[in-house]
């Protein structure tokens, strides 16, 4: 048991060991690179507030982008839930859903992004398409694992009463899960936020675009504005999703 | 009433709960079910309403045959059995009025049925099921503000919804004091002779099984090994029932 405890920890060590050169992680670079950082973080002061109704506006788009994706893909997301369930859907159909979730689980946000904008052009719409399609397969997988969770007892008494197979999810499960599916989707809404912030890096519209641009042009003060507004505004979404969260437990 | 003839069930791989089992109840029985855990007994009761699929035999309630039944058969037998559980089994977060319309269910369409909201007459109904139990104050309460044995009245208010011909009870005073115990099966005796409901109801105090029985029915190793009436349940009776060792 020691001996094989040695080995795990001698074999991680070689394969950190090895990612490391292979990324050429190199901390001498990192302070190399220290004075070039502070100019920056000096640059970004003061902040240029002459692009804050720009940015407020960039702030809004991505907040509506993130609202809006996250709300369709809670309904969408709401079928598959059950029927990626092991202990409500049929078996044949569960195994076929979870690959299915799983595929589509593994490609990020901004991948769909990227898709979406060669397909419909460019602006906030594809960033709603991307949110939908990422958020849909992860909230169906929480949504699933809540419904595996429940307690089977009051559906079996659902099911005793001559309950059909709709009426007992309705009356026998949906009353067990629908605080934690409320609060998952509130959790998906802080995260997708920020996933949204980075959507118009790729021309999915949003705050992103903004940030971008002036990164680009090299107009630090603006981008610092740009920072600042960003931050804000996950924190307040943040702030208003958690006490909403906290009052449905 | 209820007619169970060769009953097998059979769990994967190999372990058999329920042996062979026959049983007719007649209207207005009041049977309780006698014997250790692991002996069969919630085997034999969620078979009654197919909770748990028979491996082989067959099973009707008030004549109609609930193995071999279809989808729409099965519901409708269903709605003539209301059944209680140890754990009560509400919805925890619903309302206790709520917990007691769900007993209609099986009489209602379901589509129009998921929006939540019942026909008047139900309501009446349930409202006076809860009134039944004593309850009916607390019909806005949420089930899981109750105490264990509201809980339990409300799950037998469940069942009288049902306007059921039979109702089984597994081990419905297990989770309960002993007084507390006592309540319930005065209210289930009281159903039973009121309403001339049939009931079968599992027990594991010996001394409440014969105290509230028109018939008793041991349960061994997924047998039936002793039927009779309460008075001829002999130490002899006890013994071949639950085996060597404690009683009860």
């Amino acid at each position: 048991m020691r001996r094989e405890r040695l080995v795990t920890l001698v074999v991680g060590l070689a394969v950190l060991g090895w990612v490391a050169w292979d990324t050429e992680a190199d901390p001498t670079r990192l302070v190399r690179g220290l004075p070039w950082m502070l100019d920056f973080l000096r640059r970004l002061v003061p902040p240029d507030l002459s692009v804050l109704p720009a940015a407020l506006a960039g702030a809004l788009k991505t907040v509506e982008i993130a609202l809006l994706g996250t709300a369709v893909a809670a309904v969408f997301a709401l079928p598959l839930g059950f029927v990626a369930a092991r202990n409500v859907a049929p078996p044949a159909l569960f195994q076929t859903a979870r690959v299915v979730l799983n595929v589509f689980r593994s490609v990020d946000t901004l991948v769909y992004a990227l898709l979406f904008v060669a397909a419909v052009g460019l602006g906030p719409f594809p960033g709603v398409l991307a949110i939908v399609a990422y958020t849909t397969t992860s909230l169906a997988k929480l949504y699933s694992e809540a419904i595996e969770g429940i307690d089977a007892g009051p559906v079996d008494a659902i099911t005793a009463t001559g309950a059909s197979r709709l009426q007992i999810l309705r009356f026998g499960v949906l009353p067990q899960v629908l605080p934690l599916f409320l609060s998952y989707i509130l959790y998906r809404l802080e995260t997708n936020i920020r996933a949204a912030t980075v959507l118009g890096f790729v021309g999915a519209g949003g705050i992103g675009f903004y940030l971008q641009t002036y990164l680009r042009m090299i107009d630090y003060s603006a981008a610092s504005t740009v920072l600042l507004v960003t931050v804000a505004m996950v924190m307040v979404v943040d702030g208003i999703s958690s006490r909403l969260r906290a009052r449905l437990v | 009433m209820i007619d169970v003839r060769g009953l097998r069930v059979v769990r994967p791989p190999a372990t058999v709960a329920l042996d062979g089992v026959d049983l007719t109840v007649e209207p207005g029985e009041f049977v309780v079910i006698i014997g250790r855990s692991g002996a069969g007994k919630t085997t034999f009761l969620r078979s009654i309403n197919r909770l748990v699929e028979p491996t082989a035999g067959t099973v009707s309630v008030a004549g109609q045959p609930v193995t071999g039944a279809d989808a729409r058969a099965l519901r409708d037998v269903r709605r003539r059995i209301g059944m209680i559980f140890q754990q009560f089994n509400l919805v925890r977060r619903a309302s206790v009025l709520d917990n007691v319309l769900a007993g209609r269910l099986g009489y209602l369409p379901t589509w129009p049925s998921l929006l939540g909201r019942f026909p008047r007459q139900d309501r009446a109904l349930a409202l006076e099921c809860l009134s039944q139990v004593g309850l009916v104050d607390m019909a806005e309460r949420r089930a899981d503000t109750l105490s264990g044995g509201e809980q339990q009245r409300v799950a037998i208010a469940r069942a009288l919804a049902q306007q059921p011909s039979v109702i089984l009870g597994d081990e419905p005073t297990a989770s309960l004091d002993p007084h507390l115990a006592a309540s319930i099966m005065d209210i289930l005796r009281r159903i039973n002779r009121e309403r001339g409901l049939t009931l079968v109801v599992s027990q594991h105090q010996l001394e409440t099984a014969l105290a509230y029985g028109s018939r008793v029915v041991g349960f061994r190793a997924g047998r039936i090994r002793f039927d009779g009436p309460p008075s001829s349940v002999t130490p002899e009776v006890a013994r071949a029932v639950y085996g060597d060792g404690e009683v009860g």
